[in-house]
């Protein structure tokens, strides 16, 4: 689960790690090492368990059964104020009676850091986040990116082994959010702290991550860095959840000693894959993402085809997106790089659509975890 | 005027006009009234502060306003500190309703009856003193307990409790959980989290439900006269007296008066008590600099 290079002992490690609410289980078995200094980011839709998972590291929610450590020390009868991390909330949780230097001068005050000390390290983090020209402002006064600059600052005042973000980008508009992400690896950096983040924005976890949890029904499904994820997912559900993806759906049948091919709409795809979680009989998916195919002459050794037919295309500047339909009948999306002058298919045209046998993931149907 | 201007004028041109007629024309009546003088049976329109001076110099009235004001204050703060752990569950930590409901209902049952309830269970055949003597605590009923300020207090505090927890729940319900959590992890206790960010922030409610259990209290004249016995009784009794047996309208007018300067002095001491004890918030330290956005 662990692929961290770091020879020491992870600074989060979740071992078997259950939570019930009531009836619900919300996480079952957790198993999840962090490493001092990484971006993890918890992925997965709304309602999976990742805020829940994010919210028992802070605190604020006790496992159920299993064990949580932080620094190599069992954390569970610790309350939220004891541990070494620290929380920014969805909507920043920011002080409304307070103005933003005692926002952020709140944790150290409450740990009795002396005044000029004090003083001195909100108006460095004031600096770091940009926002020591507005330190008198109260919290009402200012708008969303600048709260979150005011959370991450009151969060990381107090100098955290890991800081916990929980959708910090969500209440943002699509402009604030990209530039705001990239200030947040800025800030990383510059800190060294650890960032445990959360979102269900797939984007948000490939810009910003070293690794990604990805959850779905409490359980993670797979932990891996982002371009492993998106190139090599190990389910459907990652396969899906990532990026975008076309799937051809099909039937794995032995077709030679060690062979498999998997038969579909348009005819047998001979798997190449040694994914030991595909077997023969099983129903199984190819997915394959729209970038890594193109109009170009097949080669039978390398690569997969198919033949088909131009529905629509869409230009958008840099790309053009053709919307397909293969003799099969099997509808799926190609992505090809624009270039001046390149004569593309239109709408109506038959084309042969192929692609590299090692873009392509093979994956059983139905089971979702790995 | 803008037309949504025109249109929350429009809707609140009923009660502003009835509050109007109703309250601010006899208020400024009985403020007029506290400078004529009562000669006989009649009373007769003057300016001079007799009424004032006479009701300051009365032992009378500064007794029973001390009282008024000791009950007010005890009640008040027991009050506002038994409401404020009820307001906190019901806004932080139940998941039902059904408590919240609970407390509604006690207004369903009358005034009147309540404070007779507490005569019986105060009186020396009452289940005070009942348990007391059971428990030898006491060798013969205990009279003190019924016909006391601490009678007038305690029945008082029953009356205005569900009241308080009401404005507490409002004020808190404005304070989002999450900075209760923000609180916890910047290195407060759930107690820090409480004085630091729930009181600050919720300091008008809680104010708010201290005063007007203040001001009602201290006015009732109705639960002095049950259960207060002579040395629970308190400035509106007197005042009612003034209006409904002497008719001496204008001493009574001045002492309503008083009374209302009273509160607004109570009111300004407990804003400068909640601001030494920083658990107001000092108002905006300086003006916000204009931002080039």
């Amino acid at each position: 689960m662990n692929n961290g290079t770091s020879a020491e002992a992870p600074l989060i490690e979740l071992s078997n790690g259950q939570k019930q609410f009531g009836l619900f289980q919300a996480l079952t078995n957790i198993n999840l090492a962090i490493n001092e200094g990484e971006i993890v980011t918890l992925l997965g839709p709304s309602g999976c368990g990742k805020t829940t998972l994010m919210r028992i590291i802070a605190g604020f929610e006790t496992l159920t059964s299993g064990t949580l450590k932080i620094d190599g020390k069992d954390v569970a009868s610790l309350p939220p104020e004891k541990r070494p991390v620290n929380m920014v909330f969805q909507r920043y949780a920011l002080f409304p009676h307070l103005d933003v230097f005692d926002n952020v001068a709140y944790g150290l005050k409450v740990k009795g850091v002396e005044k000029e000390e004090r003083r001195r390290r909100v108006q460095a983090m004031l600096r770091t986040v940009q926002m020591e020209s507005l330190s008198h402002r109260f919290i009402g006064e200012l708008s969303g990116g600048q709260c979150q600059r005011v959370a991450l600052a009151r969060a990381l005042v107090n100098g955290p082994r890991v800081l916990l973000l929980d959708e910090p980008l969500a209440a943002l508009d699509l402009k604030i959010r990209q530039h705001m992400l990239g200030e947040m690896k800025r800030i990383q950096l510059e800190t060294g702290a650890t960032f445990v983040y959360v979102t269900h924005d797939q984007d948000e976890a490939m810009i910003l991550s070293d690794r990604v949890v990805l959850i779905d029904h409490g359980q993670i499904v797979q932990v891996d860095r982002p371009q492993d994820m998106y190139f090599r997912p190990r389910s459907l559900f990652a396969a899906k959840f990532l990026g975008e993806t076309n799937l051809f759906e099909g039937k794995l049948t032995v077709s030679g000693i060690g062979q498999l091919s998997l038969e579909t709409q348009d005819g047998p795809f001979e798997v190449v894959s040694n994914d030991a979680a595909v077997s023969g009989n099983d129903a199984a998916v190819m997915s394959v993402r729209p970038e890594a195919m193109s109009f170009r002459q097949s080669n039978a050794q390398l690569d997969y085809a198919v033949d088909a037919e131009i529905a629509d295309v869409i230009f958008s500047g840099s790309r053009s997106f053709f919307h397909l339909v293969s003799l099969g009948g099997q509808k799926f999306r190609v992505q090809v790089q624009n270039m001046p002058g390149a004569a593309l298919p239109v709408a109506g045209d038959k084309v042969h659509v192929s692609w590299r046998k090692d873009s392509a993931t093979v994956l059983p149907l139905s089971r979702i975890s790995s | 005027m803008t037309p949504s201007q025109r249109t929350g004028g429009i809707l609140a041109a009923p009660a502003a006009t009835y509050m109007l007629l109703f309250f601010v024309v006899p208020a400024i009546l009985l403020f007029s009234y506290s400078f004529w003088i009562s000669s006989g049976f009649r009373i007769v329109p003057d300016f001079v502060l007799t009424n004032y001076i006479s009701a300051i110099r009365s032992p009378l009235f500064l007794r029973v306003t001390y009282n008024a004001i000791v009950i007010g204050l005890v009640t008040a703060s027991v009050t506002l500190c038994l409401s404020i752990p009820v307001g906190y569950y019901l806004t932080y930590v139940a998941r039902s309703k059904i408590i919240f409901y609970l407390i509604l209902v006690t207004w369903f049952s009358s005034y009147l009856v309540r404070i007779y309830a507490w005569r019986t269970l105060l009186g020396t055949n009452g289940l005070l003193n009942a348990v007391l003597l059971q428990l030898g605590i006491v060798d013969t009923p205990v009279q003190a307990f019924l016909f006391s300020p601490f009678a007038v207090a305690i029945t008082l505090t029953h009356i205005y409790l569900p009241f308080a927890i009401l404005m507490v729940v409002s004020a808190m319900s404005e304070i989002k959980a999450e900075l209760i959590e923000a609180s916890r992890d910047l290195g407060t206790s759930a107690l820090g989290a409480f004085f630091r960010v729930v009181a600050p922030n919720a300091a008008q409610g809680l104010i708010g439900a201290f005063m007007l259990t203040f001001i009602l209290v201290a006015g009732d004249y109705v639960t002095p006269q049950m259960v207060g016995g002579s040395s629970g009784q308190t400035t509106g009794l007197l005042i009612a007296d003034q209006f409904r047996k002497t008719g001496n309208w204008p001493l009574g007018a001045a002492q309503a008066f008083l009374m209302f300067l009273v509160s607004l002095v109570i009111y300004a001491l407990v804003l400068a008590l909640g601001r030494l004890t920083g658990l107001i918030p000092a108002r905006r330290k300086t003006k916000p600099a204009r931002e080039v956005a």
